[in-house]
This record gives C-alpha cells, structure tokens and sequence, in this order.
C-alpha cells in the first residue's frame, strides 16, 4: 500500500513540475523587440523575397502585385529595402514608379539565373547624394550593393541584398564564402549589413534528420557569417510558409536590433515569404 | 522489497542480454569510430580545403569529446532504448512466459514489490547502460582522437541555435550530468515496455509492441506535416537529455520536460501496478 502511495504521489509531483515549471511566458521574442522605444532615430532595414512559393507556375515576382509591395514599403518606411527574386531591371523601374520616386534602387545582373535582387535605398530631404550601387558576382550567382550614408555623422553603409540557391546547400556554403570573402575586401571602414533570403535553417526545433551533409553545409555557411556578423533578426521567428526562418538580416557585432519583427499579414498573392523589418541602433 | 531486488539483480546479472547490451553498445562505439576517423580525414585533408573556403572543421574540432558527443546523440535516439526495452519488456511477461510468475506471487512478497524491484532493476541496467557508453566514448576519443574543448555549431546535431564552445573540464562533467538525464529520459521508454510487459504474456510481443510505439511516435515527431501533434509526444520530451550538453543549460525546460518525463515515468509505474495487481496469472 505505502510503495503504491509513493509512486502516486510521485506521479502528482511530477506533473505538477510538468505544469507549472518551464520557461516564464513572455511572449514572442519578436513582440518584444516590437514594444520597445521607437522614438529614437534608428536605421529601419527591410529584406523580402517577393516571388511565389514552388508549386507556381511562375514563382518570380508577379508584376501585379508590385503596387501592394510598393504600398507596404511606404506604409512602413523603411531607410532601405533588399528584395529578391524580381524578374529583372523592368519590374525595378515599376517599383520604383510606384514608390513615388522616394527610393534610389538597383538590380543586380541577372547571370545565368533566371531571377535578380535589387535593394532600394531611401532619399533623403535635402541630401543629392546619389547611393553607389554595385554588382557582387558570388560563386556563380550575382548580389546586389549599395553604399551610402545615412547620417552624416554615421560611416557610410554598405547594404548587400543576396539570394541563397533554394536547392544545393553546397552551392549555398559556396556562395556566402565568396559574399564573405567581398564584405572582407571592399568594405574596410565601413558598416555592412546583408539582408538575404539564405534558403537555409539552423533551428534546434527542427530535428528531422540526425546528420546530413546538407545540414552540415548549412551549418558552415551560417557559422562562417557569424565570424564576421551578427543576425540581427534571431529572435524574429518564421519568415516564410513552412514555419521556416530562411530571410536574415546580418550587421555589424556592434549593432543591435531594437526591432526585429516579421511582417505576417504583409504576404500578397502566393507569395512564400513575409518581410522581414528590422530597426537597428549602430 | 530488498530481498526482492536482490533477487531480481542476481537475475539480471546472470542473463546473457545483460552482456549482450554492453558488448552490442562497444561494437557501436568501434563503428562510431571508424565512421568518425574517415569523416574527419576527410574533411581536414587538402581537398575539402579546395572546395569549400572556410570551414569550422579543422584539427581541433575533431577531438575526442566531440567524438563522444556525435556518437551519444546518434546513439540515443535508435540504439541505447533498443537494449533498455528489451530488457524491461521481458521483465513481467518473461516470468510469465517460463512460468515462473505465479510462484513468484506465492511467495509472500506483495505484488507491488515485485513490478517495483523489477522496474529498479531496469533503471539500473539502465543507468548503467548509459554510464558505460558515455564512459566508452570518452575513452576511446581520448586514446585514438585525442581531447579539446567542445566546439558545437548550429546545425548538423540541431543542438544549438549560434556558435558555442565548452571547455574541455567542464564538457566532462557535461557528460557525467548527460548519463542521469539520459537514464532518465530513457526510463519512459522502460516504463512503457513494463507496462506492455505486465498486459501481454509473450515477451516478444511486448518488446516489439514498446518498439513500434516508440519508433512510430520518434519518425512521426519529426515529420513536418505533424508539427502541431510532436509536442505531446513522450519522444519529443525524452529530447530534454541534451539540454545538459549545450554552453548554456535552459534550466527552466530542463526541469519543466524532466518533470513531464518523470510523470510518464511514474504514471506509467502507477498503471503497471494496479493492473498487475488485478491480474489473473493462470498459468
């Protein structure tokens, strides 16, 4: 009777452990990040992937959904803006149409891909100032630059908006490599921030295999940008279907993320991807 | 009840499984060995420098406790609760089998004492299981590898989320506090086995029954399509084991899926016993 009595009230114990130990409930880390002062000044960065998920036909971005895209940049004003996944330099000048001439932008060259990134970089009152866009050919794929200053206090800023191959994670850890090895020689002095849809994953959460050279790859190819960087948008969660956190926004170890939020109604069409926003202090 | 376990310890040292176990767990760790060697010539030598430009995997990261540490983890998850669910699956249903159970239970001995002392004995073989592997790997990595800090990168092993290291001292004692969460990570899957042990009378039937649960519930937790359903799964909890072997120990989910674990552990104890009790053993 007394050893029964043991085990139940050892089971009672432990479930109540189970129950009320754990982590304290705060809430997404995100909303955190979200809640914080947002009187200050601060560098507002956003990186999205406005193509379509796979099983489209067309899974570039579709012109039609260009004034929506262009509605949310505004609606949020960010200081700069990495997309990926347009078609080419026609669907940039339609974007930058309908962002009301706000935003310098540039595409980077296509090369044998069928699909560019581009980054927009906000105009600002007062300044002429022109960004200096550049072409970064990394591995066999082609990102896309822009230095300029934000402040005139500030370094200048150096935004890289990159797009990661969806389906080789070796050809992945060969691309950043090469993006690595450009933020290392043409940046000196200069505060670099890559906004990039990466296509891999890194989660603790997401255990499907026990080790695969892909996941290794992956693994590189992260550890290999935090060296250099640190990924502002952590604790942001989810960016595209899937509960896959694929977009990243690296900067400076210096810089920190005051918000960091992922924009989760924002998606249009069939879009796979939502926009990640980021404000940073340097 | 001591007598009781003594008995049941004399037992189980006296079965062959018992050494089958040990010597299965030391073939694997030879395995482990040779798959590690050839992995990690591979990677250092000169053409895995031509291919990819930086890399974390160098000398210093192929050391023995991240040999132990690869080798644990691939270990625990399909080998380790292979031997802990044959043992306790043939703990009851075993006796029953030979037809020793009945004159256990005419023996003056309460029925509780019996499945609490078999279940003892389990969570020792258990321990003990773990004790040895992990000891295993530590000896062989520092013999054939050599020893160095643990460098855990994000990704292959899904230990941790940004780049982190353990020194060398302290990742030893990591090990030492893994072999308790294992043993006890690893006794949901005992209880269970000894609550199929207790419902059927053929051991085999008992052994593959916990197998299928555990093995279905493990594939089925890391399938996509059932991520809403992975965390009610004891599987899922069991993971809490490797908490211990990341640079910061989240303590609060450590406790909170000890506890969870330690309530399949206990309910599943409870259940075992009151129908153990009820039942008719006629043969």
């Amino acid at each position: 009777m007394w050893w029964k009595l043991l085990v139940g009230g050892l089971f009672v114990l432990m479930l109540t452990g189970a129950f009320c130990l754990g982590p304290a409930r705060g809430g997404d880390p995100s909303d955190e990040l979200g809640r914080q002062d947002q009187t200050a000044r601060r560098f507002r960065l956003m990186s999205w992937n406005i193509g379509y998920g796979n099983l489209e036909s067309e899974t570039r971005t579709h012109s039609e959904d260009l004034p929506a895209v262009a509605e949310l940049i505004i609606s949020n004003d960010p200081d700069a803006v990495a997309i990926q996944e347009l078609t080419g330099e026609d669907q940039l000048k339609i974007l930058l149409a309908l962002l009301k001439d706000r935003y310098h932008g540039a595409a980077a060259s296509i090369g044998s891909s069928d699909r560019v990134t581009a980054v927009l970089v906000k105009k600002q009152p007062g300044k002429t100032a022109m960004p200096r866009f550049e072409n970064i050919r990394a591995a066999d794929k082609f990102a896309s630059a822009a230095t300029f200053r934000w402040t005139s206090q500030a370094p200048e800023i150096v935004l890289i908006s990159a797009h990661a191959d969806a389906f080789s994670a070796s050809r992945r850890r060969t691309f950043i490599a090469e993006l690595i090895d450009w933020t290392r020689h043409g940046t000196k002095g200069k505060t670099t921030l890559i906004a990039a849809d990466l296509n891999f994953e890194v989660s603790t959460q997401k255990q499907s295999h026990l080790f695969t050279d892909n996941a290794k790859h992956d693994s590189e190819s992260y550890a290999t940008l935090l060296n250099d960087f640190s990924d502002l948008a952590r604790g942001a969660g989810a960016t595209a279907v899937n509960a896959r956190r694929i977009d990243y926004i690296f900067g400076p170890s210096t810089a920190s993320a005051a918000r960091a939020e992922v924009l989760r109604d924002a998606a249009i069409g069939r879009m796979d991807h939502w926009p990640l926003l980021v404000e940073i202090d340097f | 009840m001591i007598t009781q376990l003594r008995f049941e310890l004399r037992k189980l040292i006296r079965s062959k499984g018992f050494y089958l176990s040990f010597a299965a767990l030391a073939a694997f760790v030879l395995l482990m060995l040779w798959g590690f060697y050839s992995y990690a010539q591979q990677k250092t030598s000169g053409l895995a420098g031509e291919q990819f430009k930086y890399t974390y995997e160098s000398k210093s990261y192929f050391n023995g406790l991240t040999f132990a540490l690869y080798s644990l983890i691939f270990a625990f998850s399909l080998v380790i609760p292979i031997f802990v669910v044959m043992n306790a699956g043939s703990q009851i249903a075993g006796e029953q089998r030979s037809g020793t159970l009945r004159m256990m239970c005419i023996r003056p001995v309460s029925r509780v004492a019996i499945v609490l002392s078999k279940f003892l004995v389990v969570a020792i073989h258990t321990y003990l299981l773990m004790a040895f592997f992990i000891a295993l790997n530590l000896l062989v990595g520092l013999l054939f590898i050599g020893w160095g800090s643990l460098e855990l990168y994000p990704g292959p092993l899904n230990l941790v989320d940004q780049p982190g290291t353990i020194l060398r001292d302290e990742a030893v004692w990591r090990f030492f506090y893994a072999s308790f969460s294992g043993a006890w990570a690893l006794l949901v899957v005992a209880a269970v086995a000894n609550l199929f042990s207790v419902l059927f009378e053929n051991p085999v039937t008992a052994v593959a029954a916990t197998l299928a649960v555990y093995l279905t519930l493990y594939i089925v937790g890391r399938i996509e399509f059932f991520i809403t359903l992975s965390p009610y799964f004891f599987t899922t909890n069991m993971d809490f084991w490797r908490d211990v072997l990341k640079p910061e120990i989240p303590w609060a989910s450590f406790n909170q899926q000890a506890a969870t674990c330690g309530a399949y552990i206990f309910g599943l104890l409870l259940l075992s016993i009151v129908i153990f009790e009820r039942k008719d053993i006629t043969n």
